[in-house]
């Protein structure tokens, strides 16, 4: 890579200065003089008919300044995707009818907390409850209650009740590749429900004045937000102002209209007072969206030699009492199956089944998590059985640089073989492994490797992003972009690319960001495309302005473009160094010559410029992504054989994360993926009964504290580099990096014990009964 | 009606509070936390909320140099005693070695448990200058971070305390 000053470099992050000194506005510290407070009423129960809803005497109790209920509403339903199979399917308030606990009834907006709550207390709701379903095997059965009808248009596919997405596909003859296979395995994996986490609780403050909405809430994206609330609402779009906020952690949960952002907008459209709603800890345990839990049915046929000939896989949703974002896991499922491996033959189907449970939301990784859990475990199973150790037999099936997907993308550079063999260098796990069993006295150590792949970006709405860089007439630049900051260091990130093309100091590059009056369009951060797609935006905007000024200087001087140097705003003549020009010389210049020319750049990006469309999400025809990361990942655990406690000593990353924009981000992201990752694995669950969240506190939703904190070391395969002026492909680190670690813990639990656990999480409980299990079995033997 | 509020009987007190060197003079409602009175009435809203249990620490501030849990503390507790939030750690523009850290290290991502963390560590520096690794885990154990995985928020503590871990960022 040539040398570069700012890309590829561990600058200090723009809006740290705000965060350590407490200046960073979030949405909860937004004043607005005459503020009301809002606040939600949800169901108590997790199927129920509504018989009546009478707010009269909520709504004449002093303070009290409104109380809205789905007949205040537009009636315009919204979802996580809207597409002609899965078109809108909830509304912002319940209508008639309760899917589950915590569902949102209605909403008041009153001079204080405590008057906003007893208001709740006053709304009178008769219910008539229903059956209940919470189990997706049971939901399918004909004769469940039902919840919503199975979508006409899989109804005529498969004979089941509840099913709101489905998704099926594959290539060549399954049947034909498990006839011909050595040895064939069928597992079966479940995946339990866990959250998310996000330290800032959802906070939403709503505007409405002079006939527009302002609107600070904690988001994952501006445009997305603007957009819905927009619809719900019946507003143009430029009546919305979504505006920029520091962000306090997402991981997924922050992405689709929620009920108290419609809600604050709509009760200040009533009382033309800002309204701010703030969820209570115990409300986003119990009431907001988790992850998916998922249940894997995996049946793998391999040659004697490892080499995957052959895979079935079946994954059902358990989607809560909508749609949401099921629909698109049991896409991703085929997804993250596919994309590290060969795999010739292949049949997948997944379903997503609603159940009285609150609605689902993607957690980091979105699935990946969970199917690499399945695979990898699989895997090294069936490695075992062959006697082939789990390194060569990830490298018999690894796909490798300029392979083409199945789907008709391409991995393009992809550093998964040579993401294997460091790992198996670094950890030296080929010697190691199988040892920890051998162990006396009551620690038994494990290692264990676990491979996974992830897409950066892909087309979901609004698919696009621009970014603006405009030139201050004293040569700095000020960039203009919808990229939102949830944490990650996006800010940061374009800032450099900006000061690479333009060679200024970061210190001369600000930004303004996630404000959808003032900023461009962006695709948000969650879509893991954020520093491909915004950034080469960002890199387009600022390579834009580059060329005006070189332009400039080249007419000025009569100078070929080539023979001009950029360095320390100034321009010059690489042959003739007098002839030169700063950027404060060259703006003042072109106003004065070029029509009053301020010299400003514009840049878009989308990935897959020729793909009209995102893929079906129930055929996965149509490309998914031109990117993809891959990682090889290897966890060291230790486990108590006499409590069956274990925990994770040590994490070793090694990816193919393209090039690094900044180095100390990127292990930033790897380091809180790794604490996600055994959060997953030994201490995270969310504990429900009929529908009830039995746990909705962090004193017994066990988060890993600084004491769980494992030694995380990374190591990055380099496949990409960055050149000033012309586009990048660099790839995602956000998300994708939880899934290896998890798989890796669940392999160094069995090389540790012998014990091969199916489902998450690896309780104390679930790792003593498979060692008193063996224990048995070498007694009777 | 002329009734305007909710609770006619409960009057607000006057507390005298110094927050940051600056003494403020406060009506508070019996119930008020110290949190609410920080982030509400005097304005300052470095100092989060996260859980409004006292589980999550994102809401510690220094008591008369203690860290407590804003959030379960009560205001009119804190009549006539010295309260530090994360406004008061720089001085004029100089951070704080501890906040100069956070920024070497990568110790900030969304900064949501930031300034309770500032405060725990600050706290620990004060009365132990030189914290082995078991001290630094037992001093933050209250405060839970969901973007680091606490990595770097360990060398932070250590190089603001001089133990020999170099700034990683610049």
């Amino acid at each position: 890579m040539t040398e570069l000053s700012y890309v590829g470099k561990s600058l200090r992050r723009k809006d740290g200065p705000d965060k350590v000194t407490g200046r960073a506005v979030y949405s909860e510290d937004i004043k607005l003089p005459g503020t009301l407070i809002g606040r939600i009423l949800r169901s108590p129960h997790p199927h129920a008919r509504i018989v009546r809803i009478d707010s009269a005497k909520a709504l004449s109790l002093p303070g009290v300044k409104a109380v809205i209920t789905v007949e205040d509403t537009k009636g315009i339903k919204h979802g996580f995707v809207e597409t002609p199979r899965y078109p809108p399917d909830q509304e912002v308030l319940a209508r008639g009818r309760v899917v589950y606990v915590g569902e949102e009834i209605a909403a008041v907006a009153a001079v204080d907390q405590v008057t906003a709550q007893k208001a709740l207390d006053l709304i009178e709701v008769e219910y008539e409850q229903l059956p209940a379903v919470f189990d997706p095997f049971e939901a399918m059965q004909p004769g469940a209650p039902q919840i919503h009808p199975t979508n006409p248009k899989i109804a005529s596919e498969v004979p089941y009740s509840n099913v709101g997405g489905r998704t099926a596909t594959g290539w060549g003859d399954v049947e034909g590749g498990f006839a011909q296979a050595d040895y064939v395995r069928e597992d079966r994996f479940e995946s339990h429900l866990r959250t998310h986490g996000y330290l800032e609780p959802h906070a939403t403050i709503a505007h409405w004045e002079n006939d527009r909405l302002n609107v600070w809430t904690s988001s994952m994206g501006t445009f997305i937000k603007r957009a819905k609330l927009a619809r719900t609402l019946d507003l143009p779009y430029s009546a919305v102002r979504v505006h920029k906020a520091y962000v306090g952690g997402t991981f997924g949960g922050k992405i689709d209209l929620y009920s108290h952002e419609y809600c604050a907008a709509r009760l200040s459209m009533i009382t033309r007072r800002p309204v701010r709603i703030v969820a209570s800890r115990e409300e986003i345990f119990s009431a907001y969206r988790h992850g998916q839990p998922l249940a894997m049915e995996l049946k793998t046929g391999v040659k004697r030699d490892g080499t995957i000939v052959a895979q079935q896989i079946r994954v059902i949703n358990n989607s809560g009492g909508y749609r949401g974002s099921g629909v698109v896991v049991i896409f991703l499922g085929w997804g993250f199956t596919m994309i590290p491996y060969r795999i010739p033959n292949l049949k997948y189907e997944g379903l997503s089944v609603y159940t009285n449970y609150p609605v689902r939301a993607p957690q980091r990784g979105h699935g990946c998590p969970q199917i690499r859990f399945a695979i990898e475990s699989q895997l090294d199973a069936i490695a075992e059985h062959l006697g082939i150790d789990p390194v060569t037999i990830r490298l018999r099936n690894a796909r490798e640089p300029g392979e083409a997907l199945p789907n008709g993308g391409n991995v393009h550079e992809a550093g998964l073989i040579d993401c294997i063999k460091v790992a198996a260098e670094k950890s030296n796990i080929r010697e190691r492994y199988g040892q920890g069993r051998r162990g006396s006295g009551t620690i038994r150590r494990g290692i264990g490797m676990g491979v996974s792949g992830y897409f950066g970006g892909s087309l979901i709405y609004p698919n696009g992003s621009g970014v603006i860089v405009k030139m201050n007439d004293d040569g700095t630049a000020t960039v203009l972009t919808g990229g939102i900051d949830v944490g990650q260091g996006s800010e940061t990130i374009i800032c450099q690319i900006v000061a690479e093309e333009l060679a200024l100091d970061l210190d001369d590059v600000k930004i303004v960001s996630s404000d959808t009056d003032s900023t461009p369009q962006d695709i948000g951060a969650w879509i893991s495309g954020m520093t491909y797609v915004t950034g080469n935006a960002a890199r387009q905007a600022a390579g834009n302005v580059r060329r005006k000024m070189l332009d400039l200087v080249s007419t000025r001087f009569n100078v070929d473009v080539e023979k001009l140097m950029v360095q320390d705003k100034v321009v010059f003549n690489r042959g003739n160094p007098s002839q030169r020009m700063t950027y404060r010389e060259i703006i003042a210049h072109s106003v004065a010559t070029n029509r009053g020319d301020t010299i400003l750049g514009e840049g878009y990006w989308r990935t897959m410029r020729d793909e009209p469309n995102h893929p079906s999400l129930a055929t996965t025809k149509g490309r998914w992504s031109e990117n993809y990361a891959f990682s090889c990942q290897v966890a060291e655990v230790e486990v108590d054989i006499e409590t069956g406690e274990a925990r994770l000593v040590k994490a070793l990353t090694v990816h193919d994360c393209g090039f690094p924009v900044n180095p100390a981000l990127v292990k930033g992201q790897i380091d809180g993926q790794v604490s996600m990752a055994l959060g997953h694995a030994f201490l995270e669950e969310v504990i429900t009964k009929d529908g009830y969240t039995l746990n909705p506190t962090w004193l017994d939703y066990r988060m890993p504290t600084i004491h769980e904190m494992a030694a995380s070391e990374d190591a990055d395969v380099i496949t990409e580099q960055y050149v000033v002026g012309q586009p990048f492909r660099t790839k995602e680190v956000g998300e994708g990096l939880v899934s290896g670690i998890l798989a890796a813990i669940a392999n160094a639990i069995y090389d540790a014990t012998a014990v091969r656990l199916t489902s998450t999480p690896f309780t104390p409980e679930k790792i003593l009964r498979g060692i008193r299990k063996l224990e048995r079995e070498r007694r009777t033997n | 009606m002329t009734q305007t509020h909710i609770e006619p009987t409960v009057r607000s007190r006057i507390i005298e509070l110094s927050v940051n060197g600056e003494r403020h003079e406060i009506a508070v409602k019996p119930r008020n936390t110290l949190v609410e009175v920080l982030r509400e009435k005097i304005g300052l809203t470095g100092t989060k909320e996260g859980c409004e249990q006292g589980a999550c620490g994102v809401c510690t501030v220094l008591l008369d140099g203690r860290p407590v849990l804003s959030c379960l503390t009560l205001a009119i507790e804190c009549d006539g005693r010295s309260v530090l939030t994360v406004e008061g750690l720089a001085h004029g523009d100089q951070l704080s070695p501890i906040q100069q850290a956070f920024l070497d290290q990568g110790a900030v991502q969304c900064g949501y448990c930031t300034a309770g963390m500032l405060m725990s560590a600050t706290a620990l520096l004060e009365r132990n200058p030189k914290p082995s690794l078991p001290e630094i885990k037992k001093a933050l154990e209250g405060n839970i971070c969901r973007c680091t995985g606490y990595n770097a928020i360990v060398a932070a503590v250590q190089q603001a305390s001089g133990q020999g871990v170099e700034p990683v960022m610049r």
